[in-house]
């Protein structure tokens, strides 16, 4: 009898300091950021987030939960209303002054860096295991990722062995307007390189091109990131009201891609490297035939 | 002249309307707060000692959030309707608004040169920072008005025609500048561009509220007791003259007012249309015409469109939250048109 009461005790015990301990970490999440939300996701956190911004688009369910509004542009009682325990957002998140009103509501804001580098994902992935109580996760993710995209390279290490690099050109076409050229100091810039192609825009930041100035450049392929012109009929639509782009060597090659330009924002993501894979393929056609 | 209301039901009814939206500003949001909770709350604030659960929340939602965004609601749609009649009595025009003189768009340049300069202006204290929009687009506001007032002023005599040419010249001026701002953003500054100048009662904070109340307070203070002089100049210039009135200076003071009130309204809340055109019409065709009506029914009815127009923007998308110039027009624009074909029956 006694010891059955002192094994209760210490069950008990155990049962109330284990609660305790988890009852430290965040238990309802909002985040604001795109990648953030995926990462969150990809630990296996989905079901602690709460609410998410406009910007996280992946995966799909996370469209079901309340939208927060653009990470830009918080509301401190509407992220209040969702009584989260921890906000979560990239740099961009803001403003300034309503994350000070969350904080003082004893909300834990954590900013992470949205720098699209490895050793920020690295730091990202740990500070997030932490929170979420899984570090040994955060650690092999990392690893498989780090690995995914060292495989990536080989890949186009092998392919540069054979072919050169073919002339690139990332369009982001706002639906109806001018398509807007990617060029050097961007996300898609970093990308192209990435995958294994030249990109043969040399100014800076995104800006509308002249349909002459890309005649001129003549791109080998051009990717196209933009949802509004994903589908063969939105590319021949858009091939009818810019004649010049169907005659570009790209299109006349029939080497147009599309690329999902979620992508291009809050730094790395978890879907990179499978999509990094697929635009080195489609880059070096010959390369990936052959294997 | 025959009135649709006379003034003291105006202002009975005017005085209830505002009330009731302050109450509900501070009684509703995104959180839901129980009512007891809410007074509860607020007697905390003042001091009471009183505990319970929840309340800490209660009193931070309450005193932290909702009580500095109602007063800059009340601030901002005030100040823009006062100008409203000032620049529509100064124009001697039911149409003209307090972007004529130039302040909207001044203030627009001044914010987008913060907003996508703003990191390239180096050497600055830190503790600068977060007020370098708002102090970016007052100054842009007032530097851009006291040109149009001195590109209106000829041998000691300002001529209003030509400051309203002068302020068309520099609102376009100003226009292209800011969209070569807008050519040099990226995105992510674009968006905050975009974002400011629809307006937002969004993170009031006290800190950026005092600095505006007190601007309004001297405007609306001020303003009134040029109720009569405002009267006679719609009699015409060379009349008010004659009655003995400076119309010099009265115009000296209505430009400078504008600027000063328009300037500490934007730069705290961003750029908020139609509440400086529309509110002094429609109290205009509610009271008519006289000044001494006029001038504070205006406060009280732009401060209340304001505070109902926020409620909307905050409560419409919860947990997200609008752009409050969207809703201001949506709220506004019907109820004018309204009045408006009524008034020709």
């Amino acid at each position: 009898m006694r010891l059955s009461t002192r094994l209760i005790l210490l069950c008990a015990g155990f049962m109330i300091s284990h609660a305790s301990m988890a009852d430290e970490l965040p238990q309802r999440w909002v985040s604001a950021g795109s990648a953030l939300s995926e990462w969150v996701n990809a630990l296996g956190a989905e079901s602690k987030l709460v609410g998410v911004d406009s910007t996280s688009q992946h995966p799909q369910s996370l469209k079901a939960l309340p939208s927060i509004g653009y990470q830009r542009q918080l509301s401190a009682e509407g992220v209040l209303s969702l009584k989260p325990d921890v906000l979560i957002g990239t740099e961009e998140m803001g403003p300034p002054p309503v994350l000070e009103q969350i904080r003082s509501a004893k909300v834990k804001v954590e900013m992470f860096s949205a720098e699209a580098d490895l050793p920020t994902l690295k730091g990202t992935l740990e500070h997030l295991g932490e929170l979420l109580g899984d570090e040994a996760k955060a650690v092999q993710l990392f690893k498989a990722y780090e690995q995914q995209l060292d495989e990536q390279q080989q890949q186009v290490k092998q392919a540069q062995a054979n072919h050169q690099a073919p002339g690139v050109l990332l369009l982001m076409s706002h639906a109806g307007g001018k398509p807007m050229v990617a060029g050097k100091n961007t996300a898609a810039d970093w990308l192209l390189t990435q995958a294994g192609g030249r990109n043969l825009a040399t100014h800076s930041g995104y800006k509308t091109f002249s349909v002459e100035a890309l005649a001129g450049l003549n791109p080998e392929v051009l990717v196209l990131a933009d949802r509004s012109l994903s589908g063969e009929e939105a590319r021949k639509a858009l091939m009818k009201e810019n004649p010049i782009l169907a005659s570009l060597k790209a299109a006349k090659e029939g080497r147009i891609y599309e690329l999902d330009p979620t992508l291009l924002v809050g730094g790395l993501g978890p879907r990179l490297p499978a999509s990094l894979k697929q635009l080195t393929a489609d880059f070096y056609p010959e390369t990936s035939a052959n294997r | 002249m025959r009135t649709l209301v006379k003034p003291r039901p105006l202002f009975i009814g005017l005085s209830a309307l505002c009330l009731l939206a302050i109450w509900l500003s501070l009684a509703l949001g995104p959180v839901s707060l129980p009512l007891f909770d809410t007074l509860r709350a607020a007697l905390r604030l003042v001091g009471v000692p009183i505990h319970g659960e929840g309340l800490e929340q209660a009193e931070l939602i309450l005193g932290q959030i909702r009580l500095p965004r109602t007063l800059l609601g009340l601030a901002v749609g005030g100040v823009l309707a006062l100008s409203g009649v000032a620049m529509q009595g100064l124009f001697r025009n039911p149409l003209a608004d307090p972007g004529l003189v130039g302040v909207s768009s001044g203030a627009s340049l001044g914010a987008a040169i913060a907003i996508v300069g703003g990191s390239a202006i180096g050497g600055l204290p830190e503790a600068f920072g977060p007020y370098l929009l708002s102090l970016c687009a007052f100054l842009g506001g007032l530097g851009v008005t006291a040109l149009v007032y001195r590109l209106g002023r000829r041998n000691g005599q300002t001529s209003v025609a030509v400051m309203l040419l002068a302020g068309i010249a520099l609102t376009a001026l100003a226009g292209s500048t800011v969209g070569l701002f807008t050519y040099l953003a990226d995105d992510a500054t674009l968006r905050t561009l975009t974002f400011w100048n629809l307006g937002s009662l969004n993170g009031a904070s006290y800190a950026r509220l005092w600095p505006l109340l007190f601007v309004t307070v001297g405007v609306a203070l001020w303003l009134p007791r040029r109720a009569s002089a405002l009267n006679a100049l719609l009699l015409g210039e060379s009349e008010a003259n004659h009655l003995g009135i400076n119309v010099e200076g009265l115009k000296r003071e209505l430009v400078f007012c504008t600027a000063l009130g328009v300037g500490a309204a934007v730069a705290a809340a961003g750029m908020i249309g139609f509440v400086g055109l529309v509110v002094p019409h429609l109290v205009r065709l509610l009271a008519g015409p006289d000044h001494r009506v006029l001038l504070p029914a205006s406060i009280l009815a732009g401060a209340t469109l304001l505070l109902f127009a926020d409620l909307i923007a905050r409560l419409a998308l919860a947990p997200a939250e609008m752009p409050i110039g969207i809703v201001t027009a949506f709220l506004g624009a019907p109820f004018f048109l309204y009045l408006l074909l009524r008034g020709r029956h």
